[in-house]
């Protein structure tokens, strides 16, 4: 299709995405295709150590070294500027988070001295001169250990418990007292991994001074979020640091805790006299020291049912396990509770929440952020309960659901999940995958004496947050609701030019809000030029901007769509102006002169490019009370947020709820233990789809990184803190070559929270891990087998199945009250 | 990573011969396995450098020493902490001498903590290597105490 021709309605329609002509091409801008004159290298001199005392690193051979240029220490930081902010409250609030360590090392890899030099090399080989004096400490790298306070991280707080809140609905007392079953599960752990972005972290950092300014090109995934704390920390004002984004090669969550790393560059340059320092991560610094994800342990779970096996309490007490600095949290520590029930009905629940430091790398936000977690305890309770009472778990799950007609259904702690159909999508997920003749070949199959197991995932992907939930960690934390900012004008030649606040890692913003212009102004997208990529000096960003949390479609296309509303009705002022017109009779369409705008009533139009010549250039024969319009028009969208109740924990903390669902067949090889998926399906439902090929590639790309998760993924850590699997040979991220063939399908249930019916997506990461959980314990519970860890693979499976170490339901499950389903060991 | 070892073994000589020859870093820092030099501090602190190999990484090892424990003639225990490429070691290696007959009984035990990326690309060969080094070190022992 042409440029010139629309046919209107582009949200919906399959485009390809605008940005593919360039990153396929190998045309993309990435931090590391930046070379700035004078610039510098810089490289990280990091801890061995989990847990050591450290002296002053001694520098000097470094500084010796031709071609280095300066070096940094924590002492030296600490001296010019503030600890970084912590989020939590106190004791907490006290600790002092530098960049590099000043005293103290709390996790292998932390950084205690940097290096700039004039070629990456020397900065490499220089970094190994220095020298640095540690007094090995006894580490702590189990959370539910280190709240013991055997042994204390930071000895500020005095303390590793860096939150606790007991989160309680409704009547757990009596939902237990008047329960059929009753079943406890002992203790449930979901593992730690991080995500692999084909890009790490990457920042160019310039102190300039020249203009006192501070310069970032870097790949950071919430700018807006990390310039808040940097400025605090550098003691700058805020207007005089400049942050710009490029094409990212992915962040999943991960790439928004790089502030740390960005500070030390703005240091080394201003050090360096202003010359520009880069730094990009290598492979194996990402993994053992970028950011991993949030660990969890689940004690003590009591769960109360009906004579049907519908759930009508959950009692259970969570340790979260945040590695060593607090950083983005505590605020894992709340965003699990806005999916709090998960998909299911139950209104009583009590959920005692803590989170403690360990020797471990700090976590940061990583794709399903806080919620898999919690989604993955819910799913695990719903299933092991389905099994302990013989309950299909497809049934139990149908039994259990929030049904549709219920929607918008509010939560027990106050949430509105604003549309879905989880039966609708079990039954479509069902029929994708050919359930009844997998369960004939289960049957068949065990008949053989083979393990194979079919599972159901429910998930949900709650997007766009009510940054007021920070209030229930700390009711002094100055954030609340959500907003994000765009800009739509006409250049001065008439170009049609959207500026967003979002720094897309490859979900197709590009595309997307040039699919929302073209309808408001009745044009084809390719019409319509989006500016890629976050920059503070386009003024279209707020505080909450950013790419994280699965709200580009709800929030960050609604401010597009402000600003080409308002853009639009300038137009219109201005062209039933020169056209002698009424507004309503005039249409926005393409003529043979390109864009423009027609009267109806006279036939006459005006084209793109002189409505903003007499606006930009012309302007003398502009009536003076159409001196207000600018064709330049920012619009700052705001979620309908109110400030949740900080005591009882209650109230809407996000605005969209996408649901995944999806179903395995595993099997589990008699004679090698690895678990093989035999079929894959995955159904999602982001109510209305704006672009479906970019909302497929997003299921696909969770689904992997799911199974990766699930079945290979996983940050191992020794008794005194050394991370076992800081390369890729042993942290083995899954590949195309692990992939199993999916099948996608898709529901759409309108979302009445956003303009257009979308709701945000792509971090349905967690679904592959509930899902294979629930197949492996499909295919082993009649060995007496209770899957509660999150990671499998074929040794933990051999561990469970032979040496019977762990997974053992006779000491991990106990149904109190009821009849018991007997699991044969 | 941890690394435990400990042992016994007989030799000829008195408690007071072996308890000299252990303490006094001249004597047995020189039997450490690949060892290429020593700088002596005081009676109770001296650095050592050895030769460290593990598959493709290689290097030398700074290993500041010290006589933790000097209890004539019946215990001597020393203390360590090194660095190499990729890692840091911290070491504690102890002897009990025990009258045996008309010579002494030596028992020692020890451990060796591995930290640093070390552990992750060359973990599962640190144990075998390590302990092949503490045997060399033993058997060294008994040869000059013969």
């Amino acid at each position: 299709m042409s440029a010139g021709t629309n046919n209107g309605g582009w949200v919906g329609k399959r485009l390809p995405r605008k940005e593919d002509n360039r990153l396929l091409r190998g045309r993309g801008k990435f931090v590391d295709d930046i070379k700035l004159r004078d610039m510098l290298y810089l490289k990280f001199v990091r801890s061995p150590y989990a847990h050591a005392k450290v002296t002053s690193p001694n520098t000097s051979a470094a500084e010796a070294v031709p071609g280095v240029v300066c070096t940094l220490t924590g002492a030296e930081i600490a001296k010019q500027t503030n600890p970084f902010i912590e989020i939590g409250p106190d004791p907490f609030a006290r600790i002092k988070d530098y960049p590099l360590a000043v005293s103290k090392v709390r996790y292998q890899g932390e950084p205690v001295a940097a290096v700039v030099a004039t070629s990456p090399q020397i900065a490499d080989d220089a970094a190994e001169l220095v020298q640095v004096e540690y007094e090995s400490l006894d580490a702590v790298i189990d959370g539910e250990e280190a709240l013991k306070d055997a042994v204390v991280l930071h000895e500020d707080a005095g303390t590793n418990r860096v939150w606790r809140g007991v989160f309680e609905y409704g009547d757990i007392e009596k939902a237990f007292r008047e329960a059929a079953h009753i079943v406890r599960i002992d203790k449930m752990h979901f593992h730690r991994f991080s995500s692999t972005p084909l890009e790490n972290n990457a920042v160019i950092g310039q102190w300039d001074p020249r203009d006192e300014h501070i310069y970032y090109w870097c790949n950071n995934s919430f700018p807006s979020f990390a310039m808040q704390f940097i400025a605090a920390h550098l003691g700058v004002p805020i207007d005089r640091i400049r942050v710009q984004t490029f094409d990212i090669g992915g962040s999943f969550g991960i790439k928004i805790t790089s502030y740390p790393q960005m500070s030390v560059c703005a240091l080394a340059s201003k050090k360096a006299g202003g010359r520009p320092v880069k730094w990009i991560e290598t492979r194996s610094e990402h993994i053992i020291s970028s950011a991993h994800g949030n660990e969890r342990t689940f004690r003590d779970t009591r769960v109360a049912l009906d004579k049907d096996g519908v759930i009508t309490a959950i009692d259970s007490r969570h340790i979260d396990d945040c590695g060593a600095y607090p950083r983005y949290e505590p605020l894992g520590c709340v965003i699990w509770a806005q999916v709090f029930p998960g998909v299911y009905r139950f209104r009583n629940a009590r959920i005692d929440f803590s989170q403690a430091v360990t020797n471990k790398c700090p976590v940061g936000p990583n794709r399903g952020y806080s919620r898999m977690q919690h989604l993955w305890f819910v799913e695990r309770v719903v299933d092991i309960c389905a099994h302990q009472l013989g309950i299909p778990p497809d049934e139990m799950r149908l039994r259990n659901y929030i049904r549709p007609e219920e929607f918008p259904y509010t939560t027990p702690n106050g949430c509105v999940y604003d549309s879905g159909n989880y039966p609708k999508m079990l039954q479509v997920a069902k029929e994708q995958i050919g359930w009844e003749d997998w369960k004939k070949k289960q049957a068949a199959a065990r008949t053989e004496g083979r393990w194979m197991g079919i599972g159901i995932g429910t998930t949900l992907d709650s997007g766009t947050n009510n940054f007021g939930q920070s209030q229930i960690v700390n009711p002094n934390a100055p954030f609340s609701g959500n907003s994000q900012g765009a800009n739509c004008k006409l250049d001065i030649y008439g170009e049609v030019v959207v500026a967003v606040g979002s720094c897309p890692q490859g979900q197709g913003h590009e595309t997307t809000a040039a699919q929302v212009v073209a309808d408001v102004l009745n044009i084809h997208p390719d019409l319509v030029t989006v500016r890629t990529g976050f920059d503070t000096e386009r003024n279209v960003h707020t505080g909450a901007s950013g790419t994280y949390a699965s709200q580009f479609a709800v929030s960050g296309l609604s401010a597009v769509h402000g600003a080409a509303q308002k853009l639009k009705a300038e137009m219109k002022r201005l062209a039933a102006f020169l056209l002698e017109s009424k507004e309503e009779n005039l249409e926005f369409g393409v003529g043979q002169q390109g864009p423009q705008i027609l009267a109806k009533d006279s036939g006459k139009s005006v084209n793109y490019w002189r409505l903003a010549n007499i606006v930009n250039v012309n302007s003398a024969v502009l009536p003076a009370e159409l001196y207000e319009l600018t064709l330049n028009c920012r619009y700052i969208w705001r979620a309908p947020f109110k400030v949740p109740d900080t005591e009882k924990k209650y109230g809407s903390l996000t605005l969209t709820y996408a649901s995944q669902l999806h179903i395995a067949v595993v099997e589990i090889d008699r004679e090698t233990f690895i678990p093989r998926i035999l079929a894959y399906v995955a159904v999602d439902d982001c109510g209305k789809v704006i672009n479906p090929p970019i909302v497929e590639g997003q299921v696909y790309g969770a689904t992997a990184h799911g199974i990766g998760a699930a079945l290979m993924e996983r940050c191992v850590y020794d008794a005194v803190g050394n991370m076992l699997t800081a390369t890729f040979s042993d942290y083995t991220p899954i590949t195309s070559m692990n992939m199993p063939d999916v099948k996608y399908a898709h529901i759409e249930t309108p979302s009445p929270h956003s303009y257009s019916g979308a709701k945000g997506m792509g971090e349905g990461g967690a679904a592959p891990l509930h899902t294979i959980s629930a197949a492996l314990q499909d295919a082993l519970f009649s060995r007496g087998i209770v899957v509660s860890d999150s990671f499998n693979n074929a040794d933990t499976l051999y561990r469970a199945i032979v040496a019977k170490e762990i997974y053992r339901a006779d000491k991990l499950v106990k149904v109190e009250k009821g009849a018991p389903k007997t699991a044969r060991i | 990573m941890a690394i435990k070892f400990g042992g016994d073994f007989e030799v000829a000589r008195s408690p007071e011969e072996v308890y000299d020859f252990l303490t006094d870093p001249r004597k047995f820092a020189p039997l450490l396995p690949d060892f290429q030099g020593m700088e002596v501090q005081d009676e109770r602190h001296f650095a050592v450098k050895v030769n460290v190999g593990i598959s493709y990484i290689k290097g030398t090892a700074n290993v500041k020493m010290e006589l933790a424990e000097a209890t004539r003639p019946n215990r001597a225990q020393y203390k360590g902490q090194g660095s190499v490429a990729g890692g840091n070691v911290s070491l504690t290696a102890g002897f009990d001498l025990i009258p045996a007959g008309g010579g002494t009984k030596v028992a020692w035990q020890g451990e060796a903590q591995i930290f640093g990326r070390l552990t992750s690309v060359a973990g599962g060969l640190l144990e075998p290597l390590g302990k092949k080094n503490v045997q060399k070190l033993i058997d060294g022992l008994q040869a000059a105490l013969r």
